[in-house]
């Protein structure tokens, strides 16, 4: 078997360098796309921080310069997004966990995978780089957030940082489209015998659905990145108005890919928090379809509700009206998945392990976020609190509440499958309650301080914001403690080295990793299980 | 699990990503059309023909004038309101001067207010339709021929305009054409303009 293959027998794995530095493995390349969502996600998080610290009072404390300040955001802001939530959830869970809960070998394309991930560090050391360099007069780096809008980002940022930025974002952009095509091939033709489409676990539709929006959105992207390119340095005019162009197509083009962004960042969550739901409420998940369609449609739905995000550019009242209906239509298979999840726990039989306690914290505080979301649908309150604080709690309470405890979540509940060791419960109990409190304490207070009409982007505020931005300051130190004590539970795990089962979280987890050894073989599924 | 199967998947999926990048690069000519067949975001309308229905209405036409920084010229309306039937041509102007010591070439992006007034707001002639060159300290008076089409008097969602307001921005270019009118050129076209029978 091993010597018809080319490959050792399960659990020969090559040297270090050619391990780690050259995998065509799905679970390692599964593995260095955790280390690096995690590495960027510190980045990102001390960027954050600095900012929180900045906010913590009225005046200039840490930042001479506003420049700066809004740099920070916007580095952020594109971290986040492209480098901590993307290549964790998609490609860190998702690399380690599609082929082995749909009965594959391996990914369809293993050198492609590695050639994707590749791209990330790449792409990394140029958003990094564009921080040290020129942006403008005003200072270092590219300062004009992460939705890139031109003029500020063409003639407002005349340095090369922000072609630095372009260049990072392409190959993340294309890292991305690559890792999309690699799984839309793997879950359509290499699931076991047995294993029809309407059998597959959520997590794989999750990130079916993800695939097919990365495929079809990153590409609009990539085109809107490269026009801005060539306005920048040929002189070619698509968003310069004084040479036939218009800056808000590129708002159009931008959110056309933006929309369908957040779901390409939640979709992945809700595969994972279902499995978690059902596993520790040992119920099959309740209505399986519908959580499997509900997911295609809000794919769907979520390509044509774009300007949204831009009420307030000047669009007609019948355009307001057709977009705010539209968007206020996804409500619907949102609420499908909610109500699902809350229905397979009911008459289960529960257990508040850890993985359980990030899941329902995360149902909790998206809704928090959907319900905040169904708020700024509306064209007419929008046009009231856009760009303010109300925005900003909408959207981390969706994504750094949303994905991100989905990402913990998952991140605890298969631990001990990845790493072969058990968790302190003490400790990432500790993790989970300080992460809890920081990060609600630091955006709640957000929504008041935007319904009192504080702008996003701005390094000082008037006086009157002060209470809740110390509030959201103090809560931001709770949430890097907490962050503290994430790192040292990992750790602590790899040092003392308790031995995980098979299925340490017995009876319940039933989808096919739970058949595997913690953690499993090298190679798996050399022989293809069967799935009745 | 089939090479060939495989292969499919990721041929149709590489027709996707180029599709979908090239319909990022066609939105601009798409969008350029949109804007102009639906007068989407403002866009007025080009008429061939003068309108040769009057509908006794009024409707208020303000003019607004703005200018890039990057070109040193002064530019205002003559007139800032006038009041028009709907249906009645129309003609208006603007008065331009180069307050530069270098020749320079300007071009004016335009639209209306209220946004959906645009398909009904049609100019015959415009001094937006070319660039224009205007030497040291030359001041010039530029023609706009309107109407606005008496169509709109026939859809009662459109009942609520009592005020259209026409807004002009004009750029410098760095690169003019051979098509930018000089002063001859203005004068003759001013002639044209005046010589021609419209129910105003």
């Amino acid at each position: 078997m091993a010597g018809a293959t080319g490959y050792g027998a399960h659990g020969d794995a090559p040297s270090f360098f050619k391990r780690w530095f050259a995998s065509c493995n799905h679970k390692d390349i599964g593995t260095l796309y955790l280390i690096f969502g995690i590495l960027s996600g510190l980045i990102g998080g001390y960027l954050s921080f600095m900012m929180r610290l900045e906010l913590g009072e009225p005046g200039f404390q840490y930042f001479a310069n506003p420049h700066t300040f809004n740099m920070y955001v916007s580095m952020h802001g594109l971290l986040m997004i492209f480098f901590l939530v993307m290549p964790s959830l998609i490609g860190g869970f998702g690399n380690w966990f599609v082929p082995l809960m749909i009965g594959a070998p391996d990914m369809a394309f293993p050198r492609m995978n590695n050639f994707s991930f590749w791209l990330l560090p790449t792409a990394l050391f140029f958003l990094l780089l564009s921080m040290f360099v020129p942006g403008n007069p005003s200072g270092d780096g590219f300062a004009g957030s992460w939705v890139m809008y031109p003029p500020l980002s063409t003639s407002g940022h005349s340095g090369p940082a922000f072609d630095f930025v372009i260049i990072g974002l392409l190959a993340a952009g294309f890292s991305s489209i690559f890792g999309a095509i690699n799984f839309i091939t793997t879950i359509l033709n290499m699931r076991a015998p047995g294993m029809t489409m309407h059998k597959m676990p959520l997590f794989a539709w999750g990130v079916l659905v993800t695939a097919f929006l990365l495929l079809l959105a990153l590409p609009v992207l990539a085109a809107a990145l490269f026009m801005l390119m060539t306005d920048r340095s040929i002189g070619t005019g698509f968003f310069d108005a004084a040479k036939g162009g218009d800056p808000v197509m590129f708002q159009h083009l931008f959110w056309f890919f933006g929309h369908p962004e957040v779901y390409i960042m939640i979709l992945p969550a809700f595969g994972i928090v279902s499995h978690i739901i059902s596993t520790f409420s040992r119920k099959p998940i309740f209505g399986y379809l519908g959580m499997a369609y509900a997911m295609v449609s809000i794919g769907v739905v979520g390509f044509v509700v774009w300007a949204h995000h831009m009420f307030t550019v000047g669009m007609d009242v019948d355009l307001k009206a057709y977009f705010l209906g539209a968007t206020l239509v996804i409500a619907v298979p949102t609420g499908i998945k909610i109500f699902s999840w809350l229905a397979t726990m009911w008459g289960g039989s529960i257990r508040f392990s850890l993985p359980m306690q990030w899941a329902l914290a995360f149902i909790f505080l998206f809704v928090v976020g959907g319900v905040t979301g169904v708020y700024l649908a509306n064209a007419g309150l929008d046009t009231a609190v856009h760009d303010t604080y109300f925005v900003v709690a909408h959207f981390h309470y969706v994504l750094s509440m949303g994905a991100v405890f989905g990402l913990f979540a998952g991140f605890t509940y298969w631990f001990g499958k990845m790493s072969g060791y058990l968790y302190n419960k003490w400790l990432a109990g500790l993790h989970f309650w300080l992460f809890f409190i920081g990060v609600n304490l630091v955006f709640f207070p957000q929504h008041f301080l935007g319904m009192q009409g504080m702008p996003r982007r701005y390094v000082d505020y008037p006086e009157a914001y002060t209470l809740w931005n110390q509030v959201s300051t103090f809560g931001a130190m709770i949430t890097m403690l907490g962050v503290l004590v994430f790192l040292i539970w990992v750790i602590e795990a790899f040092i003392v080295k308790r031995k995980a089962g098979d299925n340490y979280w017995g009876e319940g987890a039933n989808t096919l990793e739970w058949t595997l050894p913690s953690p499993p073989r090298y190679h798996e599924f050399n022989t293809l299980p069967r799935i009745k | 699990m089939s090479i060939g199967a495989n292969k499919r998947v990721v041929m149709i999926s590489t027709a996707v990503v180029i599709g979908m990048m090239g319909l990022g690069f066609a939105s601009k000519p798409l969008y350029d059309t949109f804007c102009r067949v639906t007068g989407y975001g403002g866009t007025t309308q080009v008429a061939d023909t003068a309108s040769d229905t009057v509908i006794d209405r009024d409707i208020i036409v303000r003019f607004d004038s703005n200018i890039n920084p990057d070109l040193k010229w002064s530019f205002k309306p003559v007139e800032s309101t006038m009041t028009v039937k709907l249906g009645q041509n129309a003609l208006a102007f603007y008065t331009a001067k180069n307050i530069s010591d270098a020749p320079l070439v300007g071009t004016a992006s335009y639209n209306v207010a209220p946004i959906k007034a645009a398909p009904f707001f049609s100019k015959l002639e415009c001094f937006c339709f070319t660039e224009q060159r205007l030497e040291p300290g030359e001041e010039v008076k530029m023609p706009v021929l309107f109407f606005v089409d008496p169509e709109m008097a026939n859809d009662d969602r459109y009942d609520d305009i009592k005020t259209i307001t026409l807004s002009y921005t004009f750029h410098k270019v760095e690169a003019p054409t051979a098509a930018a009118l000089t002063t001859e050129d203005r004068t003759k076209k001013l002639e044209e303009i005046t010589a021609l029978e419209l129910t105003q």
